[in-house]
């Protein structure tokens, strides 16, 4: 009897689990984009659709068929592209972005005050922006940690961080971090000029470094004493956290993101990068890098730069809105960001201005806001761009997204639609109907004490 | 004889230096466009029209016209024109470089300067008024920021060797800033609003017409000395000197409003204080649209680059405000915001306009003869008529589309030289080998 309940017991567990399977791989949700003018951005445009099967783009082409239960969505000839990556941005971020207490902040860590109920999520996305690249400010030569994030708005923090993203490092040069243009706000700290600027990052390397070389010896020493019986166990070094970071940037662990505009001093940082051998993804801003193209491109450099926004102060003044066009045409790795939730929200128009000003081709234009900002980032396996099994990010524009009277309608993060504006109108309109019927209602009187 | 020969040399080169215009552009002369389409923004389109130019105006436009001898003849076939763009709010040669306070003259110390005149402090050698160029304009406001009352806005051209050569009116508007939540260009601050229940934003109401109130007091007290000599006149006072035009009607002053109930209160205040108003930014004018409309009020829009004012009004607020306030039948002007170094951008906030409703033939006039009318210079600016200025344009494509490439320009006939500082950079390094 007792071995026969097993058995049933075991079988229908058997069945059970054999049911979840098999419900499995229909659930995960079907939805197919039909009808829009697709701009892939690595390959051809074509009129078509778009099936995303879970999270991924599953399929793309002219005619695709939907399955039973699959949510079509008719696009109606509506433009379609990559959503929009803004690889240099601050948003989603509680409070300071600028640990000033310190000169260098290697500690610190973005990570740890995400805030996903930051409105200009929300915001960003109404511009076709589906991923970012959060980040320390620039008030240090080596400043804290970044991290990159799906705008999932709504989902929980750790739900947006970007799974499998190289971590990052800020690094400053320049006005910033040398307080040129604090003077008078608290006491004065060294570096004052670019020359220290750099000298504090070698200092600081130099120090990992001896901290490294410290706990080698001492690993080296307990590995010895291990098995021996009257063996003394040496003290280990006191953990720094701050130089454990400074030492995990040399172990290659974190990509080097580094504020920068004039070309001298960035070229003075290629060449420490190169010396001790850590990897300098890109610098942020780099308004003067159209000077450097040639040292830019044959060192893997990229640059993460502004279409047009200069002369608020000295060293954004020097440059001109062909620079990005420019330095892109002449091999450098290109992306435009927006450092500024307001910006964050346009920059497909400011991908238009490349096409003007430094004769970017269309699709070269569209590549500096989706596909080369994914691969300043390291995520290009996932995002930037519209292929069979890429995550589904994905803008709709009302008109090609260089039109300068386009409006974005949809943004879909991981095949979820997170912003979808004909949504937007129709709840602001019924806002409106019951704020007026609100409005014409007989107001209560004021209760009086 | 020798001496007179290198008198003769030295002279003509004095000549040709005093002769040459600003930027390297030519002395007016007679110029045909010619095969263009011609957008006159009052009239009708002119497609493979022609347009003249005589002595610093337009003397001819149509579908007929021909070149006298000797004329610089420019063909724009399959290119368009269309009358200069007016900047209805700059600080074109107050400010070149925002950090660097020795290069910025906006703001001056105290609340109340109604006497300070922008045309004192603009720098003709700015690089933004040939960066602001890029786009299409060719005048633009240049106006003081600080304070409740501050200064006098001068309407300028953008080239001109000094400012008296650039200035189209010295004194085109008095500005006061009124009362508001804080903004980034020298709002009153009235952030403690929210936390006291006092109403702060009357207060500050009261105190700005208090001023007005001692000022026409000091101009009647001046009056009545005028015609009686057994009065004494009061000493001079050169802020209530300057608040006469404001307070007799003749100088229009440009008030700084954000908020619906704020703008209600400035047209309260416009109205009872008798003024020739023109409102500045009114975020959430179209809450109050028909108010506005009523009170026969224009408005300047601030730069788009912009949140909501409240995230309760969407996050397209902004963007449709231009559009929704046109159909209530307000008269809008663009202007190009805070930052001259940002100035092309006039045309950008105008396309995000028509993006989000507005009317793009509409967007076009609050560029050009909105302005121009708002500003009492519609006679010499805003529109492509006979007798009118030349200033205007000739571009590739729609003026509000970033590909749009602006090929001549003409200001008082003057033929401009597009090369602007970033040219010159461009130049310079797209000639550097590539290794």
């Amino acid at each position: 009897m007792r071995r026969h309940t097993i058995g049933i017991i075991i079988l229908a567990g058997l069945f059970l689990t054999a049911g979840l399977l098999q419900a499995g791989a229909p659930t995960e949700k079907r939805l197919l984009l039909k009808n829009g003018h697709i701009l892939p951005v690595t390959g051809p445009g074509f009129d078509g659709d778009i099936l995303i099967v879970g999270t991924k783009i599953a399929k793309l082409g002219p005619g695709l068929a939907a399955e039973p239960g699959t949510e079509v969505i008719d696009l109606k000839g509506q433009w379609v592209m990559p959503g929009i990556i803004d690889s240099h941005s601050h948003i989603a971020l509680e409070g300071s972005v600028n640990e000033m207490g310190d000169l260098i902040t290697a500690e610190v860590d973005c990570l740890d005050i995400l805030n996903p109920e930051d409105i200009n999520i929300y915001y960003a996305l109404t511009g076709g922006v589906t991923t970012i690249h959060t980040m320390h400010g620039s008030a240090n030569p080596i400043g804290g940690k970044g991290i990159v994030l799906k705008l999932k708005w709504g989902a929980s923090a750790a739900d947006m961080v970007f799974a499998g993203a190289p971590r990052t490092i800020k690094w400053a040069l320049g006005e910033n971090p040398k307080q040129s243009n604090s003077y008078g706000i608290g006491k004065p700290r060294y570096p004052r000029s670019r020359m220290g600027v750099e000298a504090s990052i070698r200092v600081e390397f130099e120090a990992a470094k001896d901290y490294m070389k410290a706990w080698q010896t001492y690993d080296q020493k307990v590995k010895a004493a291990q098995g021996k019986k009257d063996a003394v166990l040496p003290l280990p070094p006191r953990k720094d956290y701050r130089l454990e970071a400074i030492a995990d940037i040399l172990r290659g662990k974190y990509w080097i993101r580094c504020h920068a505009y004039q070309a001298e001093e960035m070229e003075a940082i290629i060449r420490l990068c190169k010396e001790y051998g850590v990897k300098l993804a890109c610098f942020e801003h780099g308004l003067e890098g159209y000077r450097i193209t040639n040292e830019l491109a044959a060192n893997h450099v990229a640059v993460s730069t502004f279409a047009d926004f200069w002369a608020y102060k000295w060293e954004a003044y020097n440059t001109m809105p062909q620079s990005a066009a420019l330095m892109a045409r002449r091999g450098v790795l290109v992306g435009l960001n927006s450092d500024d939730a307001e910006r964050m929200r346009r920059l497909f128009f400011d991908a238009a201005k490349t096409v003007r000003f430094g004769g970017l081709t269309e699709t070269e234009a569209l590549k500096t806001i989706t596909i080369n900002p994914a691969i300043i980032l390291g995520v290009d396996r996932w995002t930037g761009s519209l292929e069979a099994g890429k995550d589904a990010d994905i803008a709709v524009f009302s008109r090609h997204p260089l039109d300068p009277y386009t409006v974005c309608q949809m943004t879909i993060v991981d095949g979820k639609v997170y912003f979808d504006r004909a949504k937007y109108l129709d709840e602001r309109a019924k806002a409106e109907e019951a704020k007026k019927k609100s409005a014409e209602a007989p107001k209560l009187k004021d209760k009086k004490d | 004889m020798k001496k007179i020969i290198v008198f003769v040399i030295l002279a003509v080169a004095l000549a040709v230096m005093l002769f040459a215009a600003p930027n390297g552009g030519d002395e007016p002369r007679v110029i045909l466009i010619k095969n263009a389409t011609i957008f006159p923004i009052v009239g009708d389109k002119i497609d493979q029209g022609q347009l003249l130019i005589q002595d610093g105006k337009i003397a001819a436009l149509g579908k007929s016209v021909t070149a006298p001898e000797g004329a610089l003849v420019i063909d724009a076939a399959g290119l368009s024109v269309y009358p200069g763009i007016i900047d209805a709010f700059s600080h074109y040669g107050l400010s070149e470089i925002g950090a660097i306070g020795s290069t910025v003259d906006m703001r001056e110390m105290g609340k109340e300067n109604p006497e300070l005149h922008a045309s004192w402090a603009i720098n003709p050698g700015s690089v933004h008024f040939g960066t602001g160029r890029v786009n299409g304009t060719t005048s633009a406001l240049v106006a003081p920021v600080g304070g409740t009352f501050p200064g006098i806005a001068a309407l300028v051209r953008m080239d001109g060797w000094t400012v008296p050569e650039m200035t189209i009116k010295d004194s085109a508007a008095s500005l006061i800033n009124f009362p508001m939540t804080p903004r980034s260009s020298g709002a009153e601050s009235v952030s403690q609003q929210q936390e006291s229940k006092v109403d702060v934003t009357s207060k500050l109401v009261d105190k700005i017409r208090d001023t007005l109130k001692e000022a026409r007091r000091y101009l009647q007290l001046k009056k009545a000395a005028a015609a009686d000599p057994k009065l004494t006149a009061p000493a001079v006072n050169e802020k209530y000197e300057a608040l006469a035009p404001v307070l007799d009607g003749t100088l229009p002053v440009i008030i700084s409003v954000e908020k619906d109930k704020d703008i209600e209160l400035a047209i309260k205040f416009t109205q009872e204080e008798k003024l020739k108003a023109i409102f500045r930014g009114c975020e959430q004018g179209y809450k109050v649209a028909d108010k506005i409309k009523k009170a026969g009020i224009p408005v300047i829009i601030d730069s788009l680059y912009t949140g909501p004012t409240d995230p309760e009004d969407g996050y397209d607020a902004p963007f449709r405000n231009p559009g929704e306030l046109v159909k209530a039948g307000v008269t809008i002007c663009f202007s190009s915001g805070d930052d001259p170094s940002a100035g092309k951008d006039i045309v950008y906030h105008a396309a995000r306009a028509v993006a989000f409703g507005l009317d793009h033939e509409e967007a076009l006039k609050a560029l050009t003869i909105n302005t121009a009318r708002v500003l009492g210079i519609d006679n010499r600016l805003g529109s492509l008529e006979v007798g009118k200025d030349a200033d205007l344009f000739i571009t590739s494509g729609d003026p509000l589309d970033p590909k749009s490439d602006v090929k001549h320009m003409f200001i008082a006939g003057r033929h401009i030289d597009m090369k602007n500082y970033w040219e010159t950079l461009y130049e310079k390094y797209k000639a550097r080998p590539i290794r």
